[in-house]
């Protein structure tokens, strides 16, 4: 009947001499096991801001902001701290082999302020139609479906002219072969509606000023 | 004599399951209980139907925060029934490995709670330390110590990457001896056996009358589990035995978790050396019209999912029950009829979360406060220290 109590002291002892079982945390660092599921991180060099993974967002703790107002137009890709899980599904979605937005082993996320310091932000280029002014795509996804669909690219001006623009080239050809045919306008980088107008309507381009519908 | 009510619950933003007990009590004796369900309800279900098949795990991941791969588990093989689809071999070990560590520390972290609740701190402390490494076993094979993320229909999410898994092993060996002196602490212990036997028996008729399931069931000579009556995942591909135990009571419900946590280690050791290779995720296209069922055995019983489907990437029903719902009514067997000081490990050991005692409130007719929740713990612990005066033990 004494026997467990004296397992217990037996135990009890060892413990005093071994201390204490918890790490002295804040004078020793935490350091996570390799596959710890920490915050998500862009890679503002390898992310194209194709916006999977704010598709994918279980929680809606990715958004974006395109700003064209002044400057140069961009993409504000955001990711908010406080509303992620870590569940690593933006990782999984990520279509630039799954680095634009990695999941990285940083635990420790405490903010004061949450209005400054609760999201963290990258910016991408975006590409405007050369018409309307409407959003595109970022010119990195352009460039990206460029990549991936290789000569075949060349079937869209649009994604061959952002290809040429990424390389630094200007081709003036195919403006010059197409202003004989009516509309030169139809060589331009182009959303989706405006690709549409081009190809079904001889409408004379607008005047510079005078600007299309919006897309 | 006069009765007194005493109600227990409902709100503790902690438990699964909000639940309002009111025990009606004669002196000392509790002469009758009554169970509310349904105080939080949090649109878990209408939830799930407004996201998609996959973004729907994570929310069903959260209805339970310690068995949080339960519900995800059941989910899935239910998404999976309505195609129906066989996910890969590599994915159900898996899910195995994940659903039995999880079951491992939540049985440790109930067997800490229940001896809070009975004034043994010991094994509180050593259950809720070695719960610790169970946790670390998790981080390193899944990335998280709960709420996982590692299930999606037709598969898992992340890999377990093959350096990893003599780490896990060696992990898992070197708590043995641990997990074995806690079984020592809890099963040999004069004082647990003085103050749990013959408590709180849920008879072998009573537990098929009130549908319970899991440990509670099993304590009572039912050997049900749907591991073994309807093996998934990777369950029929191992070596392990259901422990089942007769008499009913508390300590049998002690007894069946503790062993359970053996069991669940020996199913996870093979797993994890018999992982075989392959494909973690079947990649699900489409999902057609139709409905599915999924069940899992979760550490505290049989959780029960049903999906239904119009072909859209959404499920238009989704309707999940989960153990505690079968197994809270029967309080009703077991508390009448005990002492209040029985009542908490009685009601404990159906294994809700029981931090529903902080409410505890008795009030004398005019009106005054008597107990609360830390006097309903006092009480417990003080019986436990006269039973102990009471062998002669120190």
């Amino acid at each position: 009947m004494r026997l467990p109590k004296l397992r217990e002291l037996a135990e009890a002892l060892k413990a005093v001499v071994r201390g204490p079982y918890t790490s002295r945390f804040p004078v020793e660092p935490h350091v996570p096991y390799p596959s710890f599921r920490g915050q998500p991180r862009y890679d503002a060099a390898k992310c194209v801001g194709c916006l999977a993974c704010e598709q994918v967002c279980p929680v809606e703790a990715i958004a974006h902001r395109d700003e064209t107002g002044g400057g140069e137009p961009k993409r504000v890709m955001i990711h908010y701290t406080d509303t992620c899980i870590f569940c690593g599904s933006c990782e999984a979605a990520c279509i630039a082999d799954h680095e634009g937005i990695r999941l990285s082993t940083d635990w420790n996320l405490a903010f004061f302020d949450r209005r400054t310091e609760s999201f963290e932000t990258i910016e991408k280029p975006l590409q405007l139609c050369e018409m309307c002014g409407a959003v595109i795509a970022c010119i990195d996804h352009l460039t990206w479906i460029a990549d991936r669909l290789g000569e075949l690219a060349f079937a869209s001006p649009t994604l061959y002219q952002s290809r040429l623009a990424g390389l630094g080239i200007a081709d003036e050809n195919i403006a010059a072969v197409l202003r004989d045919h009516g509309r030169s306008d139809r060589g331009k980088i182009l959303c989706a509606r405006c690709r549409r107008e081009t190809t079904l309507t001889t409408k004379e381009e607008p005047k510079p000023g005078e600007k299309g519908e919006a897309g | 004599m006069a009765k007194t009510v005493i109600p227990i619950g409902p709100y503790h933003p902690l438990m699964e399951e909000p639940e309002l007990f009111r025990l009606t009590v004669e002196g000392e004796t509790v002469v009758d209980v009554e169970a509310n369900l349904g105080y939080n309800h949090r649109g878990i279900e209408k939830l799930s139907e407004s996201k998609t098949f996959d973004q729907s795990t994570f929310v069903i991941e959260r209805i339970c925060g310690i068995c949080s791969t339960s519900h995800p588990f059941a989910y899935t093989q239910a998404v999976e029934d309505i195609i129906p689809l066989q996910v890969p071999e590599r994915a159900k070990y898996i899910r195995t490995i994940v659903g039995e560590g999880e079951r491992i520390h939540s049985h440790l972290l109930w067997a800490g709670l229940a001896g809070h609740f009975l004034g043994y701190n010991t094994v509180f402390m050593w259950a809720w330390k070695l719960r610790e490494e169970i946790l670390d076993v998790m981080e390193i094979l899944t990335g998280n110590r709960q709420n996982y993320a590692m299930f999606k229909p037709g598969g898992v999410r992340r890999d377990i990457r093959s350096q990893d898994i003599p780490v896990v092993l060696r992990k898992i060996d070197s708590i043995m001896p641990t997990l074995e002196r806690i079984r020592k602490a809890i099963v040999d212990d004069p004082v647990l056996h003085a103050r749990l036997k013959g408590i709180g028996v849920l008879s072998k008729e009573e537990a098929i009358d009130y549908c319970a399931v899991g440990p509670t069931a099993r304590a009572s000579g039912i050997d049900r589990d749907v591991r073994k009556d309807a093996p998934y995942a990777a369950y029929d591909r191992v070596d392990w035995k259901m422990i089942v135990t007769n008499n009913g009571d508390v300590f049998d419900k002690v007894v069946v978790r503790v062993l359970e946590i053996f069991e669940s280690v020996a199913i996870m050791k093979q797993c994890l050396e018999q992982l075989p290779g392959g494909e973690i995720d079947a990649k699900i296209t489409s999902i057609p019209p139709g409905e599915g069922i999924g069940t899992h055995e979760a550490p505290r019983g049989e959780v029960f999912h049903y999906v239904r489907s119009d072909g859209s990437n959404r499920p238009v029903r989704h309707k999940v029950r989960a153990p505690s719902f079968m197994n809270i009514p029967t309080c009703k067997a077991t508390v009448v009829g005990g002492t209040i000081s029985d009542a908490t490990i009685i009601l404990a050991a159906v294994d809700p979360c029981y931090c529903c005692t902080e409410r505890l409130v008795v009030r004398s007719p005019d009106g005054r406060r008597l107990y609360d929740g830390q006097d309903l713990v006092r009480l417990s612990q003080e019986k436990t220290a006269a039973l102990r005066k009471e062998l002669g033990l120190p």
